[in-house]
């Protein structure tokens, strides 16, 4: 039986008017149904655009699939027809977008729109889909659900607009579960509460969950896999805890080296990784990582190097992840000792 | 007179409630708003406080009053506005206002009051048919020209150029010279007209609500294109074409006086302000009444129409919000 949801080598490039600006170029990972794939990267690494490209949503053009293929139980989401496309959205993958205050429509009630999906994808009557969006919304943790269904969305609060986000995206029960940056916009208390609930919604749905942040935090606790991308490219992928203890790449360990820490009593300064994210037109030679790495050699910076599966179920895309002494330079929660180079321009 | 006021100051348009960068106070748990305020009631609760905006709505409502119910009373007690009674028509011309005859008579011998009354009609069902006619142009125009962007664009709004590119006046008399005199002809000539600037307004407020997340989320959700369009990207960009439909239909009644008053609109001897204006001309000091009620039932009126507008704005504009 085929994978749950396949992403082979996609190449997602958008034509503008600067020149080919190539936000996903070269992202594969599949996705077992019951899992979590934790997705990280900094900001303008990929992460949200092949989040979208699963869901075709990116728009075309100047987006443009160059090359690869997203399968979903094996059939290429791809070629199929726009309405079969439409029938996938919202049914069997479903999204909660990164900010509840502007993914809510203002002018329809909150009830309304979660009924939606059911309305199109279920052919509910309204008033079938209103009750069960009732129902959803009490699932999600909303007090008083019949009433509140009846508010728009400037009456509610930021965690229980993303509560109600939750429940459309829920409503269909999907197969995939994709998650742009779902807490970013919502304070710590409200965070954790966030991640509560769709962790207790994946237990009780068995759906699988793309989960993607740049808070290596946030996936620590709930994650399966976890694919680090960096620059369009995935640069590491394999089991959290692998990716945790035992990180492969030198990208990883500058994100795990920059968590600020709570262990540590002295106030001392955090470890970021120097520099600046490459841009996505013109992308350094060789290892797009090699102007920021602090173990760049020679050839970092004329040859690519390969993803290549250097332990069983562990993908690292650095030239020298396959030599344990090099390896082993990496102590973690330690910040560089030689600092890295200085970014070129 | 002239048509400049078919462009009304566009500058302070609310961009709808799609723009929303969340003026709203963050209240988690038991108390919020109220349920069921809607943001309809909201808006109309936020037009009763400007007392222009009222001023101007009981004013369009009074006139509209007058327009329809004209027939039951206004010539049997002022006389017949189209009419001359001909054996009469001597001792009754010119005569300044009384009791008789409020506004006064003209050159005929007809009732100045029964006309200003007959032409409301005019300019109520000139403004309004025009601005309808170009409101469903502009919307369907300025709606697929946003949406669908790339050539559909360019060719829809290149269009709108050329319509801006020629002196407004000068183009609707173009118009009318070709679709022939008459009253229909005048707002057909000011409904095809009008249409770029509603295009354009309309499109603008799509292009920024459809950046909005609600948006994706809804093709998230799997909607058709025709469903977003309809039900989540419309909503939230038609306030600012509910305000400057309003206005222009001021603008469409200044249209109309100005091409009857050079007598490329209503034809005489039907009753329209304009073209009582242009008869006027000629008794300007002899019989200032002739001039001075048609020019204020075109200035109250086109006035009440901007002020409502003006208020429709500040009320439909959530980022005002208290």
């Amino acid at each position: 039986m085929p994978p749950l949801l396949e992403v082979d080598d996609l190449h997602m490039h958008f034509f503008t008017r600067d020149g080919v600006v190539k936000a996903v170029d070269g992202v594969s990972f599949t996705l077992e149904s019951g899992k979590t794939l934790g997705v990280v990267g900094e900001s303008g690494s990929g992460k949200s655009v092949t989040a979208l490209s699963i869901m075709r949503l990116v728009p075309e053009p100047p987006g443009k699939v160059v090359s690869g293929d997203i399968r979903f139980k094996g059939e290429s989401v791809l070629s199929m027809s726009d309405k079969d496309q439409r029938k996938l959205r919202g049914n069997r993958i479903a999204m909660i977008f990164q900010d509840p205050m502007t993914s809510l429509n203002p002018v329809h009630r909150i009830g309304k729109q979660i009924a939606e999906p059911l309305r199109l994808h279920k052919n509910m009557s309204r008033k079938e889909a209103w009750a069960a969006a009732v129902e959803l919304l009490a699932q999600v943790g909303i007090p008083q659900a019949e009433e509140r269904a009846r508010n728009y969305p400037h009456e509610f609060s930021g965690g229980m607009r993303q509560r109600a986000m939750i429940a459309m995206a829920l409503a269909c029960g999907p197969d995939i579960l994709i998650a742009d940056e779902p807490t970013t916009a919502l304070d710590v208390t409200i965070q954790a509460q966030i991640l509560e609930l769709v962790q207790e919604i994946q237990q009780r749905t068995e759906s699988a969950i793309i989960l993607i942040t740049h808070d290596l935090g946030v996936v620590a606790d709930m994650a399966d896999h976890i694919l680090v991308m960096y620059g369009g490219k995935a640069v590491e992928f394999g089991v959290a805890d692998e990716i945790f203890y035992h990180s492969l790449h030198p990208y990883t360990w500058g994100l795990l080296e920059s968590l600020p820490r709570h262990d540590v009593d002295d106030k001392g300064a955090l470890c970021p990784i120097k520099g600046q994210p490459p841009s996505l037109i013109s992308l350094p030679p060789g290892c797009s990582f090699h102007p920021r790495c602090a173990y760049a050699q020679p050839i970092c910076s004329t040859e690519v190097p390969p993803l290549v599966e250097v332990e069983r179920g562990h993908y690292s895309s650095c030239h020298f992840a396959g030599d344990p002494d090099f390896v082993a330079q990496f102590v973690a929660h330690s910040c560089y000792v030689g600092g890295p180079r200085e970014a070129d321009g | 007179m002239s048509g400049n006021l078919e462009q009304p100051d566009l500058s302070r348009s609310p961009v709808g409630p799609g723009a929303e960068g969340s003026p709203v106070v963050d209240r988690d748990g038991g108390d919020f708003a109220g349920p069921g305020r809607t943001l309809r009631a909201d808006a109309l609760r936020r037009l009763r406080k400007n007392k222009l905006a009222v001023a101007g709505l009981v004013w369009i409502i009074i006139i509209i009053l007058i327009a329809i119910t004209a027939d039951l009373w206004a010539p049997r007690w002022l006389g017949d506005p189209i009419e001359i009674d001909s054996a009469t028509v001597s001792e009754r011309t010119l005569l300044s206002p009384s009791v008789e005859h409020p506004f006064g008579t003209d050159k005929l011998g007809r009732d100045i009051a029964s006309r200003v009354i007959y032409g409301a009609r005019v300019s109520l069902i000139v403004g309004i048919v025009a601005v309808f006619i170009m409101v469903v142009i502009g919307l369907i125009m300025g709606a697929i020209a946003a949406y669908y962007g790339g050539i559909w664009d360019s060719l829809i709004m290149r269009t709108a150029d050329v319509f801006f590119a020629f002196p407004y006046i000068l183009f609707a008399i173009a118009l009318i010279a070709v679709l022939g005199k008459g009253f229909q002809n005048v707002f057909i000539a000011i409904g095809i007209l009008g249409w770029p600037s509603i295009a354009r307004v309309f499109r603008s407020s799509i292009m920024s609500v459809k950046s909005n997340e609600y948006v994706d989320a809804a093709r998230a959700m799997g909607a058709s294109t025709r469903r977003i369009l309809l039900r989540h990207i419309m909503p939230n960009s038609v306030a600012p074409i509910i305000v400057y439909a309003t206005m222009s239909v001021g603008g469409a009644i200044l249209t109309e006086a100005a091409l009857s008053f050079l007598g490329m609109g209503v034809q005489p001897p039907s009753p329209s302000w304009g073209l009582m204006l242009s008869e006027a001309r000629s008794f300007m000091f002899t019989a200032p009444w002739l001039m001075i009620y048609p020019g204020i039932a075109i200035l109250t009126t086109v006035l009440a129409f901007v002020l409502l507008g003006d208020g429709l704005r500040d009320a439909l504009d959530v980022k005002l919000k208290e």
